[in-house]
């Protein structure tokens, strides 16, 4: 085979199928924000309807109630989902990250118990890695999980977990033996969150909303079963997560080519708006901005395509995670900036709380998406590992440079 | 949709690194460089074009039926790739991808230039309109020129006038072109040939994209292999975070060019062909200046290899327009509204 960029019938026929099931099923009002109670209920119901028509984990096996598709496939899928301006997925973690490690780790018991109530969005996941002294160097990490028994007692502090405030599993890494340091001694062990010794309290975030929380343990005991995986194995187990699908499944490129699309809407919209009130031009450097951003969101599905292309004829992700990672994180950022510069003294309006004309309010509303947007793209060089941290390992792992 | 190249892609890409691993190192280079006239640089140069004309690739874009071999730019695509790592002197892409499919254009007109070109017995070159310097020409014995667009003539090369100038890249012979009131040994006109003007330039750009990564990433891992090498406070340079980020970020900028040119040549649509000529320039002028940046002194100094890869990156990076037209031309697609995923 060589390079062929143009779709099959068949992911022309599953384009068309995602695309009218979407456009029947996607709600007309944007969701209220899942950092809310209620706003995360709305999330998971919608969760619950995706699964229903098996729109949620397209990439599952069918007997887990996906489709089986393929990454090409599930890009295709994505490009629809973003076009339609789809909700937020609230199951992500558990879609992406622990359902694929569930199916490979797990043990039959586990797989009955946890992945049906998991792709019905009936349980909702968090990850719990971090703490508050092991960040980038998460083999710092202290919280320790005992054996007594038939259960492991924990205790100890987890930090920065995304949707925790609302979400009832946690999934993540804990000091099995209380002795041992650094990557040794760790074990994948999972958690209900509301369950006593466990507290959770809400962090809020730059837009004042509690998107994550911390988890403090005391005494928590979870049985011995909830463990994946071989005790002391869990550091490979968790790299695994961070390895194959989610260098390729975290971002996928139909979310910057929409807000790319946005952009450049926003860009031709001033641009006429300006020149019918015979104000000054958009500044050039903004401008330009905004065609650089259309062509990295064009590169980064490109790249993806060719990825995903790769992977489904054998091969291994292997330094595209990384490289992903920075280019995404930093466009992201690159486009939210070049909006609010084109929005000028707008960019600050927030909502449309008390707003009177509607004027003002649609400008307040369009603001307030990209400031979020903003906001949240601010975080993208931090999460899922810092950008410093992806530069270290591509110099030391690809490029083969000595460690410092 | 599968975005990978077969087997026979890689392998004819594979064969040609080969051969320039053998026969176009930094010392090869640098004969080469060094050479006094013309003579001694076509002597500097003999065997590796010896080496090339046996490889086979004679006529790669040229359709079966005509004696050629019938491939597309994507099956080109990694051999001009493989060009740009190497600095290659010789005009393998500026015929093969060029020249060579243009000369095919003119048909009965052409042909029997074409068999002599195509046999290695000549040379062939083209310059678009508006071209007033071609590289290589003073080795070509025929050259497609003209003054307009809807025009595509075919010159013996000892018919026009030709002035030897000097490149900022030793291994770049450049030739001022002017046709005076030279005649052509075949000439066509009209709409077709404004479309093959096109399709020729598009093969260009796309094709120096290629050969602008395969540059970007031979600069990066020379410095690379330079930071491994070169100890200052008692380590390697390359320890340093600084110079890890660095070189790391090229990656980044070569990493997402690539897929763009690979596409580009896939497809020849205008926008992502522009695209390509933007994303690759810049990825390999970002590979130069942190090359130079990490050889210290030594980067500013004739001595090493580097500025081979590095002066050939800035020549290339300005053909077709250059960067900024064709940034203006993806700019101008944008404020036209044309600027969509394909899915929108
Ligand atoms: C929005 C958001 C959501 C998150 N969600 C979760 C979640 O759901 N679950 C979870 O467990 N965690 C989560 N995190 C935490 C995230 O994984 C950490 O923030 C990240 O690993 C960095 O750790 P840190 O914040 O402690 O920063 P630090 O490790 O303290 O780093 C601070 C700065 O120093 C730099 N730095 C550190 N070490 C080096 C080095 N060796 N070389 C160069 N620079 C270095 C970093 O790059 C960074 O810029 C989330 C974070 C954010 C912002």
């Amino acid at each position: 085979m060589a390079i062929d960029l143009q779709y099959t019938p068949k992911q022309h026929a599953l384009r068309a199928e995602a695309r009218a099931w979407l456009e029947a099923n996607v709600p007309r009002e944007p969701l209220p924000s899942y950092d809310t109670a209620e706003g995360f209920e709305a999330h998971r119901h919608w969760e619950t309807k995706l699964h229903s028509d098996r729109w949620s984990m397209v990439t599952w096996p069918q007997e887990y109630g996906g489709r089986g598709l393929d990454l090409i496939e599930w890009l295709i899928f994505e490009e629809e989902y973003y076009r339609v301006d789809a909700p937020g997925r609230v199951n992500q973690n558990g879609v992406f990250l622990f359902g694929p490690i569930l199916m490979e780790y797990g043990t039959p018991e586990q797989k009955s118990r946890f992945l049906p109530r998991l792709a019905s969005g009936a349980d909702i996941w968090a990850q719990v890695w971090s703490e508050p002294q092991a960040g980038s160097d998460l083999a710092a990490l202290r919280t320790t999980a005992i054996r007594d028994g038939d259960d492991y007692v924990i205790n100890g502090h987890k930090i920065w977990s995304t949707r925790a405030v609302y979400a009832d599993w946690g999934f993540g890494l804990f000091r099995t033996d209380g002795a041992s340091e650094r990557h040794r001694g760790l074990s994948y062990v999972v958690v209900p969150l509301r369950t006593p010794g466990v507290t959770v309290r809400g962090i809020p975030q730059l837009d004042g909303e509690s998107g994550f929380a911390e988890i403090f343990f005391e005494n928590a005991r979870v049985p011995v079963a909830n463990r994946i995986g071989d005790e002391g194995r869990g550091w490979s187990i968790a790299m695994a997560t961070a390895g194959f699908e989610r260098g390729l499944m975290l971002r996928s490129p139909a979310r910057f080519q929409r807000t790319a699309q946005r952009l450049i809407e926003l860009y031709r919209r001033e641009e006429l708006t300006r020149r019918e009130q015979q104000t000054a031009p958009i500044d050039p450097g903004v401008a330009a901005t905004v065609t650089q951003c259309w062509m990295d969101a064009e590169a980064y599905a490109l790249s993806t395509y060719m990825t995903a292309s790769r992977l489904i004829a054998g091969g291994s992700i292997g330094a595209e995670a990384s490289l992903n990672k920075i280019f995404w994180s930093e466009l992201d950022l690159s486009m939210h900036r070049a909006a609010l510069a084109i929005l000028g003294a707008r960019a600050e309006l927030r909502g449309l709380a008390g707003v009177e004309g509607v004027a003002l309010a649609k400008a307040a509303d369009e603001a307030t998406r990209w400031m979020d947007g903003f906001l949240f793209s601010l975080a993208g060089p931090i999460y899922a590992g810092a950008n410093e941290i992806q530069r270290n390992i591509i110099a030391d792992r690809v490029l083969g440079m000595p460690k410092g | 949709m599968d975005f990978t190249f077969d087997e026979e892609q890689r392998l004819a890409a594979q064969s040609l690194r080969e051969l320039l691993n053998d026969h176009c190192q930094g010392s090869d280079l640098r004969r080469a460089a060094n050479a006094r006239d013309l003579p001694s640089f076509e002597a500097a140069c003999a065997t590796r074009r010896a080496r090339l004309a046996e490889l086979g690739l004679a006529g790669a874009l040229v359709p079966a039926e005509q004696g050629g071999l019938g491939l597309g730019v994507v099956d080109f695509v990694l051999l001009a790739e493989e060009a740009g790592r190497a600095a290659l002197p010789e005009p393998l892409v500026d015929v093969e991808g060029v020249a060579h499919p243009l000369l095919a254009t003119l048909g009965e007109l052409g042909e029997s230039t074409l068999q002599e070109t195509l046999v290695g017995s000549a040379l062939v070159l083209s310059a678009a309109p508006g071209t007033t310097v071609l590289a290589n020409a003073a080795f070509a014995q025929y050259l497609l020129l003209s003054r307009r667009d809807d025009e595509l003539a075919l010159y013996r090369a000892s018919d026009i006038s030709l002035t030897h100038r000097e490149s900022v890249d030793p291994l770049r012979r450049l030739s001022e072109v002017a046709l005076h009131d030279a005649k052509p040994i075949a000439r066509v006109t009209g709409a077709t040939t404004s479309s093959a003007w096109q399709a020729a330039r598009a093969r260009s750009t796309v094709l120096n994209a290629a050969q602008l990564l395969g540059l970007g990433a031979r600069m990066l891992e020379i410095a690379v292999a330079y930071s491994l090498e070169r100890k200052q406070f008692g380590k390697a340079i390359g320890s340093n975070q600084a110079v890890k980020h660095a070189l790391a970020d090229v990656m980044v900028k070569l990493e997402f060019a690539r897929p763009v040119v690979y596409a580009a040549a896939a497809t020849l649509a205008p926008v992502r062909v522009a695209h390509a000529a933007v994303a690759a320039a810049e990825a390999a002028d970002r590979a130069a200046r942190a090359a130079i940046q990490v050889h210290g002194a030594m980067g500013y100094s004739w001595e090493v290899d580097l500025q081979f890869y590095a002066k050939r990156a800035w020549a290339l990076a300005g053909l077709n327009g250059g960067r900024s037209a064709q940034f203006a031309a993806v700019h101008q697609s944008l404020l036209r509204g044309e600027l969509e995923a394909q899915w929108a």
